[in-house]
């Protein structure tokens, strides 16, 4: 008897649940569908006849420097990261195989970096970035996010390069390899599924990130998506709301997707992966 | 005596380890030094000199133009004596509560529900979907949701529910509790993923025992489930607690810390008295504040767990 019920509740429980989660997501689809001209603030619910989606995601396109936007954090959420996994795989593979003098210090050093809160680094770099000549452009926003996207690729990095016995390197070395072709030639193909998931983790955290880009940049050409979608809906939150979502609908589709496709890979790794 | 003396040294090479061993360590001394450069370089300049400067810059009055002087603990004192401070760190207070109760408990749910079901991760994949998203588009949804006369109130004018003309999002501590709300729409999602990783790494035969002896359901979970689920919980509170002291993008998306700076948290504090005020050193002791506070939750959560499930 109990166990009927549970088998008819369980899924009945979820299944509202779900729907309830659910909801944002209807009204985000169908207000960003709406013709401007169309749209009533006090009839959110309901859908319209007239679907114009894709005129109000060229819309905010266009109107909001989303293009140059998503240029550069496309730049951003690449370069960064991949930078981030070499580098972090160089330091692991200089611990684990080269078996670097107070390595576990030099690791720990570096695994510190994020550990306290952004807000910590925000003003020297800004003063800093100014100072050097780099406020406002690519290359700033390059060299921080890969400095805050290193410490977790050095951690996931070490770790997995320890898990490769050390006869590979001696094998290697009796072989007459140098060093760089060690990590380049060995060890890196060796670790591509870590170096993949990494990579994802990090360019989704790169995608994503407000904060670094309302300090350290402020042209269209610069300024990364998610700065630009919330200066969007400082201006036209009030007058051209159907654009703002729209824009937010265009810059959550690559995170969304890229996160179903590659859930299995990133639920084995989220059990670090959470900043 | 005197052979055993001669022997040794001749003993040496016929153990090539220890010897080349030591020799390759010294041979590999320098691009050992050279692959690890890097990385220390990178993190030594852009997070830890940066984070030294911010310590520094809070005992001075800076405003980023001329030098800093040194104040002292003056920006500490004044900190505290701000009403604006106090309103922050009661949200900051409201935001942890919220943030490690609704999204992980609820998490927690989806993951026992769904567990062992068929087609369990089909039912899971609505809450993920808010995972996928970025904090600000988050923001931009529910600042949709909740603006006066918005989605909720009409659902709730609809329905005939009281609550149709609060103004969600100006009122506080008000604001502060839907916001808590839309960051456990975004939450919920991977804490429930996480559960299920741990669920799933239950050993089957303790539980096969206990249904033997009649266990299931409520007694089931509370005696079997939950004990064994106790170290990935710890994880996934910890890691909600540390999350939620350093909240930002949902707020500055949808109320900027206001009206009135009443919404505010101590990591939007930090911001708007950094980059609005430009009272560099009022900022960066928030900012100190803000890190002390992180560890010391950390490390005392960490510790009470630690201890505590020790004597169980």
């Amino acid at each position: 008897m109990t166990s009927m019920a549970a088998r008819v509740l369980r899924p009945a429980i979820l299944l509202i649940l779900g729907l309830i989660w659910l909801v944002p997501v209807y009204l985000l689809v169908v207000n960003a569908a709406k013709p401007a001209a169309r749209y009533a603030s006090d009839q959110v619910w309901r859908p319209v006849g007239e679907f114009a989606l894709f005129d109000n995601i060229q819309e905010a396109w266009e109107l909001a420097g989303l293009a140059d936007a998503v240029t550069s954090t496309l730049i951003y959420s690449v370069v960064a990261p991949a930078l981030a996994v070499l580098i972090g795989a160089a330091i692991g593979f200089g611990i684990v195989a080269l078996r670097l003098r107070h390595g576990f210090f030099w690791f720990v050093l570096v695994f510190g970096g994020t550990v306290f809160p952004l807000q910590m680094i925000l003003m020297p770099l800004f003063v800093g970035y100014v100072e050097a000549e780099i406020y406002d452009s690519r290359l700033g926003m390059l060299a921080i996010y890969t400095a805050i996207t290193l410490p977790f690729s050095a951690l996931v990095m070490r770790n997995f390069l320890g898990g490769i016995a050390h006869q590979v390197f001696e094998a290697a070395v009796m072989d007459g390899a140098t060093t760089w072709r060690i990590f380049w030639r060995i060890y890196l193909p060796m670790s591509t599924s870590a170096l993949v998931a990494v990579f994802i983790l990090q360019a989704t955290f790169v995608w994503n990130d407000l904060l670094l880009g309302l300090v350290l940049s402020q042209s269209d050409e610069v300024r990364p998506l998610m700065t630009a979608l919330t200066s969007l809906q400082n201006t036209y939150g009030g007058s051209q709301l159907v654009t703002v979502l729209a824009g937010g609908l265009l810059v959550s589709l690559p995170t969304v997707v890229l996160f179903l496709s590659t859930q299995r890979i990133f639920s084995r790794g989220l059990n670090l992966g959470q900043f | 005596m005197s052979g055993l003396a001669v022997a040794a040294p001749e003993q040496t090479p016929e153990h090539p380890t220890a010897a080349s061993r030591r020799r390759r360590r010294g041979s590999y001394r320098w691009s050992a030094r050279a692959f690890s450069l890097p990385a220390v370089l990178v993190v030594a300049v852009l997070l830890y000199l940066p984070f030294l400067w911010t310590t520094w810059i809070s005992f001075t009055e800076y405003n980023g133009l001329g030098s800093p002087s040194w104040v002292g603990l003056d920006n500490y004192r004044d900190m505290f004596a701000d009403p604006n401070f106090t309103t922050s760190l009661r949200n900051t207070l409201i935001w942890v509560v919220g943030t490690i109760t609704v999204p992980v408990s609820l998490g927690l749910l989806i993951a026992v529900l769904s567990h062992g079901m068929r087609f369990g991760s089909w039912f899971r994949l609505p809450f993920l979907i808010p995972y996928a998203i970025s904090g600000v588009a988050v923001g931009v949804v529910w600042r949709f949701v909740l603006q006066n006369g918005g989605g909720l109130s009409q659902a709730l004018d609809a329905l005939g529910l009281p609550g149709a003309d609060s103004r969600w999002l100006l009122d506080a501590p008000m604001n502060t509790l839907v916001m808590i709300g839309a960051a456990a729409w975004q939450q919920t999602g991977v804490n429930a993923l996480l559960f299920v990783i741990g669920l799933q790494s239950i050993p089957r035969e303790p539980i096969e025992a206990a249904k033997l002896d009649g266990a299931s359901g409520w007694r089931m979970f509370r005696h079997m489930h939950w004990p064994m689920l106790r170290p990935l919980t710890t994880v996934v509170v910890g890691l909600s607690l540390v999350a939620s002291l350093k909240t930002f993008d949902i707020i500055w998306v949808m109320t900027k810390g206001g009206p009135g700076r009443n919404s505010e948290t101590l990591a939007v504090t930090m911001y708007e008295e950094t980059f609005v005020t430009s009272a560099y050193g009022a900022g960066s002791a928030v900012a100190v504040f803000l890190t002390v506070v992180t560890f010391i939750a950390a490390i005392t959560y960490l510790r009470r767990q630690l201890s505590t499930e020790r004597t169980v």
